[in-house]
């Protein structure tokens, strides 16, 4: 909790000192939220992980972050990427309302409001270099790529490493051995 | 003690054991100060490479919050002991992971400092950013790294070198001890020498050279010095030496010049001269000579006293003679110093003598005065090439000081005999002059006395002859009466020996030395006999007369004086008695070679006279003067004329004088006489006639009246017809008168004397008036005739007061057959 709880804490001062507000003028930063933890895992991955050139359209473009459903975050996702630039590019947020502009992202958080389509949505995705990213369960196994699973009040990760290959994705096998591989029954 | 004091071996060890030392030291330091920072530099380089490497394998794990993980990632730094504290940071800084994880978290700093390394309190501290690439960063890696280590590592190291160093100082003293000697021994062996030359004053010391480095360039240098060193002082101490004798010589030439100031004669300024060279230079032989340049010879004056065996050896004795040769002498006697350094074989004769007498070396220096040579000082020495310059140069200075002195010895000395002389002249003019007052005054006495007995003597005589009347009573008062007469006449006739030494010429005779001599002694006996026998004294006499009795040519009174001064002489001389000897001799005699005497003149025929004491005998000196006038040795009982008197009358009568006599020896007077000739008859004959054959008519001419009246009566008496005149102008007239009544005079008889016209005035007049008439002079002795010292002009005779009637007869009769 701490890693999140210093992310969030560091985000928010970020955006105060942006903001040109003292930290300390703020009312004291409640512990982060898994919500809040899992919006800044979300910008993270994007330093994880390796996309094929194809995937963008110039070396300027920017990498996409789309939250596909009800979107959990509130503001919290756009205060981790505000300002960031990953490998020289700007990272953005969209929020997606149909399928089809899933495939223009690059991470594709599916909101759990989603759940029903998943399959659909999965398999709209094939042959797409997006990195699936859910809190759904069994979502690893279901085709998936990286699961967020709560344990022991510690946001942790399930990644399809399969998965995420074969969406031509390469996965930096920090993040592998940082994440808990995907073990059957508990994706 | 500080350093410089240390003796040189020390200082040398001090310097090798710090140089050492140091140079260890500061190895050891380089090398230990490297070690350390390649250490540190190294340490650097792996904590940030483990750094590096530790926070790639981090981010993941920070990232995703995933603390196992990164507690895992930090497990892996146990390989590396050297870190001993690790730990990772979160974005916002707050302690995530440590190593080891069982250390409690206040074992690391709470928050990350700023990124970076850098060392503290004996670790090594690394900060780093987590981060994915160049993205945004993940959290703050921390890592420690212990020191210590390197801490261990360089104390070692400092044993190490600290062990090392003593080692090497070891072996540095051991090689040094060995090594130093090689410096020390050379300056301590010049040390000494050194001290050894300033503490004993030695300077024949030399320090042995042991190499050829800088010390033996030192020691040569040294050596050189002291080289130099002795050589100054053994010019200094030459030229002290030099200066010494220098200042001896110039001591020496006072010393001779005060004591040959000193003297006055030139024999002794010699002799002081070569004594002084003889012992003070020294020289081994000295002479000084005098130069004669007519002859061209040089005469020994003065010889050494050491040099007068060489001399006799050489034949070089005083007064001995050497010709002036053509090198030496004549070079000396032109006025140069002549130095022979060896004269062994030498060519010319001089220097040949004198090296025949073992001389080698010779200086000769000329004595000059006035720029004129007039001798040579000789110095010689055995020992050749022995005259330094020095010696030389003090020989012809002495010599100038000498000849200068001698100089003035002559020049002394002939100013004393010209002052001698001056003042005999002025004696001998004093007392001429004395004696001629004396003389005028006896000649007016002798006058006057003459003239008065004048008369008597005629008188008497003409009443001895011509009165045939007399008793015998008055024959024999007349005949006493004449002989007081004639005895008042010889003594006034003695007086003449007095007043006037140089007597017209008495008239020559023959004498019979025997009568003359019985004559004078019984004269003198009163004087030989009577006076000495009044003080007790005795005198013997003794004669010892030819026979037959020796004839001499001669004055008779002449003689008779001499024979007088010769008698009281011998008298004197002996005031304790003696013997007095007279002694007569005929001999012929080989004519003396005189100078003007011709060698071819026959021997002739001479008389001896000898008077004869026995008593003090005269010295050389004496002797030789003893015939000068005024020369006595009686004091004021002398007039120094006796002597002078005998040698005037023995000139006049071509006699010699011989003189033997000698201190305490008495003294023989002998004198030699030409032997008369044989007497003839005529001359006997002549003698013995004396009356005129005719009577004359005859002129008297006199002032006074006694003696013309005696006179006329004697000449009558004789049967002469007699005039007489008083007075000169009176005869004059006289004579004129006569002339002219036809009956001139045949004789004219003058007095000398007279006032207003005298005796030579008559006789000029008769002369002038009849050259042929004869005139005779009357004299009273003494008259001024010793002045003209011959028989005046214009007169035929002179006959002396009172007249005899013998001579004058003898006169009458020759002058009358002249005529």
């Amino acid at each position: 909790m701490g890693l999140l709880r210093s992310r969030a804490r560091a985000v928010a001062a970020a955006a105060l000192i942006a903001a040109g507000l003292l930290l300390a003028a703020r009312p004291a930063l409640a512990e982060p939220t898994a919500q809040q933890v899992e919006a800044v895992f979300l910008f993270y991955f994007s330093q994880f992980v390796d996309w094929p050139a194809s995937a963008f359209a110039d070396e300027r473009s920017p990498i996409v972050i789309g939250v596909l459903g009800d979107d959990p975050f509130g503001g919290a996702l756009d205060q981790a990427v505000a300002g960031e630039r990953v490998n020289g590019r700007p990272v953005v947020v969209r929020r997606l309302r149909s399928i089809a502009a899933a495939a223009d992202c690059h991470i594709l958080y599916i909101s759990s409001s989603e759940a029903p389509q998943l399959q659909q949505i999965l398999s709209a995705l094939k042959g797409h270099n997006v990195l699936t990213v859910s809190d759904l369960e069994r979502f690893a196994q279901s085709g998936g790529m990286i699961r967020f699973v709560l344990i022991d009040q510690h946001v942790r990760l399930i990644v399809n490493a399969r998965a995420a290959r074969a969406a031509g994705l390469k996965l930096s096998s920090k993040l592998l051995r940082a994440a808990a591989p995907a073990r059957p029954g508990e994706g | 003690m500080p350093l410089r004091n240390l003796p040189i071996r020390r200082k040398l060890m001090i310097m090798l054991l710090v140089t050492s030392g140091a140079v260890l030291a500061v190895t050891c330091a380089a090398f230990i100060g490297y070690q350390y920072a390649a250490y540190r530099a190294a340490a650097r380089h792996t904590v940030q490479t483990l750094g590096d490497v530790i926070a790639s394998n981090s981010t993941a794990a920070v990232a995703f919050d995933n603390a196992p993980d990164e507690t895992d990632v930090l497990a892996a730094l146990q390989a590396e002991r050297r870190i001993v504290a690790a730990a990772a940071y979160d974005a916002s800084g707050a302690l995530f992971a440590h190593y080891p994880a069982d250390a409690p978290a206040s074992a690391f700093p709470p928050h990350p400092k700023h990124d970076g390394l850098r060392f503290d309190a004996g670790m090594l501290l690394y900060y780093r950013p987590i981060r994915q690439g160049d993205n945004t960063r993940l959290g703050t890696l921390y890592l420690r790294w212990d020191l210590a280590a390197l801490h261990h590592q360089i104390t070692v190291y400092a044993l190490i070198a600290a062990g090392l160093t003593a080692v090497a100082m070891l072996l540095a003293w051991l090689l040094g001890r060995s090594l130093q000697e090689q410096i020390s021994i050379p300056v301590q062996t010049l040390g000494r020498a050194a001290l050894a030359v300033s503490e004993k004053r030695d300077y024949t010391v030399r320090a042995p050279k042991l190499g050829n480095d800088e010390l033996g360039t030192l020691t040569d240098a040294f050596n050189h010095m002291l080289d130099q060193l002795t050589a100054d002082i053994a010019e200094r101490k030459a030229s002290g030496v030099r200066l010494q004798r220098q200042l001896s010589r110039l001591d020496l030439l006072h010393r001779i010049t005060r004591a040959v100031g000193e003297r006055q004669d030139l024999r002794s300024i010699f002799q002081v001269v070569i004594r002084h060279l003889e012992e003070q230079v020294p020289i081994d032989f000295g002479c000084i000579c005098l130069y004669e340049p007519d002859e061209e010879v040089l005469t020994v004056t003065s010889v050494g006293a050491q040099s007068r065996e060489t001399a006799l050896e050489l034949a070089l004795t005083e007064k001995a003679r050497v010709p002036v040769d053509s090198n030496g002498l004549s070079r000396c006697v032109r006025g140069e110093l002549v130095y022979e350094p060896d004269i062994v074989s030498s060519p010319f004769p001089f220097p040949g003598t004198l090296a025949k007498g073992g001389l080698r070396a010779l200086v000769i220096a000329p004595l000059r005065a006035e720029s004129r040579v007039f001798g040579i000082l000789v110095a010689a020495r055995r020992e050749p090439d022995s005259f330094s310059s020095g010696d030389c140069e003090f020989l012809r200075q002495l010599s100038e000081h000498v000849a200068l002195a001698a100089h003035q010895a002559q020049l002394y000395d002939a100013l004393q005999r010209a002052y001698e002389d001056l003042r005999q002249s002025q004696e001998s003019v004093v007392q001429q002059e004395r004696l001629r007052a004396l003389g005028q005054m006896a000649s007016g006495v002798a006058h006057d006395i003459n003239n008065a007995i004048s008369p008597i003597a005629l008188y008497t005589e003409s009443l001895l002859e011509r009165e045939p009347g007399l008793s015998d009573r008055a024959r024999a008062y007349l005949t006493t009466i004449q002989t007081a007469i004639h005895d008042v006449a010889r003594t006034v006739s003695r007086m003449r020996g007095f007043y006037r030494p140089q007597e017209v010429q008495a008239p020559v005779a023959r004498l019979d030395l025997d009568r003359v001599i019985r004559g004078v002694l019984e004269l003198t006996q009163a004087r030989w006999r009577d006076l000495p026998q009044e003080r007790g004294a005795v005198i013997e006499l003794n004669t010892d007369l030819a026979n037959p009795p020796a004839v001499i040519m001669g004055a008779e009174n002449e003689i008779r004086d001499a024979l007088t001064n010769l008698i009281f002489n011998a008298a004197d001389a002996m005031p304790d008695g003696g013997t007095l000897t007279l002694r007569t001799k005929r001999l012929v005699r080989q004519p003396r070679g005189g100078s003007q005497s011709t060698t071819e003149e026959p021997p002739a025929e001479m008389v001896s006279l000898e008077v004869s004491d026995t008593g003090a005998g005269m010295s050389e000196e004496i002797r030789r003067r003893c015939l000068e006038p005024f020369f006595t040795t009686k004091g004021e009982r002398g007039t120094g004329m006796g002597l002078a008197m005998v040698y005037g009358m023995a000139q006049r009568h071509g006699a010699q004088i011989e003189i033997d006599s000698a201190p305490g020896q008495g003294t023989t007077v002998r004198l030699l006489f030409p032997a008369a000739p044989v007497a003839t008859d005529e001359t006997v004959r002549q003698l013995a006639l004396g009356l005129p054959v005719r009577p004359l008519r005859i002129l008297i001419v006199d002032d006074d009246p006694l003696i013309i009246e005696s006179l006329r009566e004697t000449l009558r008496g004789d049967g002469h017809r007699v005039t007489a005149a008083e007075g000169g102008q009176a005869g004059i007239d006289a004579f004129e008168a006569a002339r002219a009544a036809g009956e001139p005079f045949e004789l004219v008889i003058t007095d000398l004397g007279m006032p207003y016209i005298d005796g030579r005035r008559v006789a000029a007049a008769v002369k002038a008036a009849a050259p042929n008439t004869p005139v005779v002079l009357l004299t009273g002795w003494g008259q001024r005739l010793t002045a003209e010292n011959q028989v005046p002009p214009h007169v035929d005779r002179v006959l002396n007061k009172p007249p005899k009637m013998r001579e004058l007869r003898a006169a009458l009769a020759e002058l009358a057959r002249a005529g």
